[in-house]
């Protein structure tokens, strides 16, 4: 299964540069997807964040499996 | 002339539930037949109609007809004979009966026109369905039910305090827009909330839902929160705080999601999910997003049956139902995984699936109201969609590291029902037409454009490259994450001392609990009660909302 990993980075990146980055977006919402690769940065900068919280909480709460049953 | 042949699309179910105790071999027929009757009697036989039933002065309006029940009532129906057909190998005939009172009482929700004809099928969808749970052959699905039959019994209870102040203040108890400024309209809406997953008690949905079995889980996930949506787009559309409480959902389904390992669990804790962006989009209130949480309720309940259809075809054949103990599957079972991966796209809004056709509407919803910070959230909210069930999902169960289990697809009818639902998840997203005539309001909405097609695509493919990134971050271990639930799960004795001294304080109420057998294994209801700590917890809630409702009614 090694070869999905290098293989997915590779295609993710083919894929976005043939929907064009440097698409020029005629309806703006709040000024802000007029920021060159808002979208493409916006949703990799969020979910890397949502999975620094999802670690951090989970050193808090996560717990055994058995933890309810004992 | 026309209210003689009136048929309630809800009675040829529920009188299907019956026959199916007497019929037992037939249950399967049965249930589909049923079913289908409805559909045929709401397609064909029903019209713009409200019928009251009265007695004396006291009226119940047992049928109202509007567009978005007919919508509500078309999409529970079809996932319902999708439903069975994937249950025919299921071999458990009171499930079956159960499933059927389950989505009657659901649809009478939809159609009733005043709060106590509500009320009444409201209780009725609760505990049917912790029946459905109980039903279910794992050992854990008792307690789980349990819980959940509490939970909801509860919310019940706030509901009908927040009811009966309607009642007496206003004297008028036809569904209608509430304002949220006194005490009872509040209560009402906590009531309805809790039904859809709200904060603080959102982890029933994960809970309870994971414990049916391999095929109830498919009709557990699409009956309780959505009627709870559509109680609320009638209620209290447009409540700004709804906004917010949809918002927490988005980003509290996501992080638990990340944070989980039993796969049906994942996909509970999405129904949160997605069930946010519904509260969001109730909540903005205008035409279009009303009309957004309509689409997205309809894509909603086909792609997550889907999903959890994909899943309960996994457990089915390899009774496995861990992320740490599949991997590889789409080698063995290609057609389970082609299906999940379809419901996956819909889920994270790809383009060309149902998902990307009425998500966008409420985004572009919270864009006309001019509201930056909720439409920002809600990006943040559809890129983390992608994260947790987009790619998590089929990446953990279908590839990943090859776990080489020996299996095959499951047999015909359950991959009948997957491929007819992954149809129609790429048929309304290809012809959002289709859905966009049956939605309450006039749609103006022109989702295919240049400029959202790309963005989308930016969003996602770029959320995907980072869960690529972090892959070794998200590695399943063998763990339960803690949640609100652990206030009356786990073992410390707060309540159940606090239960102890009220019990033994109060010599009266000692003696009427121990008149009362409620089970043969336990012979005082004292000593079950301090042993399920779940219930003391729950019993001493539901008093003190009575004191509560006691002093409010006073004041």
């Amino acid at each position: 299964m090694n070869i999905f990993k290098p293989f997915s980075y590779i295609i993710f990146f083919i894929i976005n540069i043939l929907f064009y980055i440097f698409y020029d977006f005629d309806k703006v919402h709040f000024d802000k997807d007029g920021i060159f690769g808002f979208y493409p940065l916006f949703g990799f900068i969020s979910c890397i964040v949502l999975i620094i919280i999802a670690k951090f909480l989970g050193y808090i709460l996560k717990k055994d499996e058995r933890y309810y049953d004992e | 002339m026309m209210s003689s042949l009136f048929i309630h699309p809800a009675l040829p179910i529920f009188l299907g539930s019956f026959l199916i105790l007497y019929f037992k071999k037939n249950s399967n027929f049965i249930s589909i037949v049923a079913l289908l009757i409805s559909l045929i009697t709401l397609l064909f036989f029903i019209q713009n109609q409200s019928l009251v039933y009265s007695y004396y002065d006291f009226n119940l309006h047992y049928f109202s007809y509007n567009k978005l029940a007919f919508l509500f009532c078309l999409v529970f129906l079809v996932i319902g004979i999708i439903g069975k057909i994937f249950s025919i190998y299921r071999d458990s005939y009171k499930e079956k009966a159960l499933i059927l009172i389950y989505i009657s009482s659901a649809i009478s929700v939809i159609f009733s026109g005043d709060f106590i004809t509500l009320y009444i099928f409201w209780e009725i969808m609760a505990i049917s369905s912790s029946f459905v749970i109980f039903s279910s052959p794992s050992d854990r699905a008792y307690l789980s039910g349990f819980r959940y039959l509490l939970i909801h019994l509860f919310g019940g209870l706030i509901l009908l305090i927040g009811i009966i102040g309607l009642s007496m203040n206003t004297n008028n108890l036809e569904i209608r827009l509430l304002e949220l400024d006194t005490w009872y309209n509040w209560l009402i809406l906590i009531g309805l909330l809790l039904n859809a997953g709200a904060p603080p008690f959102s982890s029933w949905v994960a809970d309870a839902y994971p414990e049916g079995s391999y095929s109830s889980t498919v009709f557990l996930s699409a009956y309780t929160t959505k009627t709870s949506v559509f109680v609320l787009i009638m209620t209290f559309a447009g409540s700004q705080i709804l906004i917010y409480v949809g918002l927490y959902m988005i980003m509290y389904g996501i992080i638990y999601a990340l944070l989980e390992n039993d796969i049906r669990r994942i996909l509970s804790y999405s129904i949160v999910n997605q069930v946010g962006f519904m509260i969001v989009g109730i909540g903005i209130g205008t035409e279009l997003s009303i009309n957004g949480t309509a689409a997205h309720a309809f894509a909603h309940i086909i792609y997550k049956a889907l999903l959890l259809m994909s899943a309960g075809s996994v457990i089915y054949m390899i009774q496995k139902r861990k992320c740490t103990d599949v991997g590889g599957l789409y080698r063995v079972m290609p057609l389970t995984a082609i299906c999940g991966i379809v419901g996956a796209l819909s889920i994270s809004a790809f383009p060309l699936t149902s998902g990307f056709i009425s998500k966008s509407m409420i985004l572009d919803g919270s864009f006309q109201e001019g509201l930056e910070f909720v439409w920002l959230m809600l990006l943040i909210g559809s890129a983390g969609v992608f994260l947790h069930a987009g790619i998590k999902f089929p990446w953990f169960v279908f590839f990943h590291k090859d776990k080489k289990i020996i299996t095959t697809d499951p047999p015909i009818f359950m991959k009948s029902s997957m491929v007819v639902s992954s149809l129609i998840c790429i048929l309304i997203g290809i012809m959002p037409s289709l859905l966009y005539n049956l939605l309450p309001y006039e749609v103006s909405f022109i989702p295919y454009t240049e400029n959202h097609i790309i963005s989308q695509l930016h969003l996602l493919l770029f959320s995907g490259l980072a869960f690529f990134i972090s892959l070794k971050y998200l590695e399943r271990t063998l763990t339960i994450t803690l949640d609100f639930d652990w206030v009356y799960r786990n073992k410390n004795r707060l309540v159940s001392c606090f239960l102890n001294i009220f019990i033994n304080r109060t010599e009266k109420i000692k003696t009427l609990i121990q008149s009362i057998n409620i089970k043969e294994k336990t012979i005082l209801l004292e000593n079950f009660l301090l042993k399920q700590i779940s219930i003391s917890a729950m019993v001493t809630m539901i008093l003190i909302i009575f004191a509560i409702f006691l002093v409010l009614n006073i004041s």
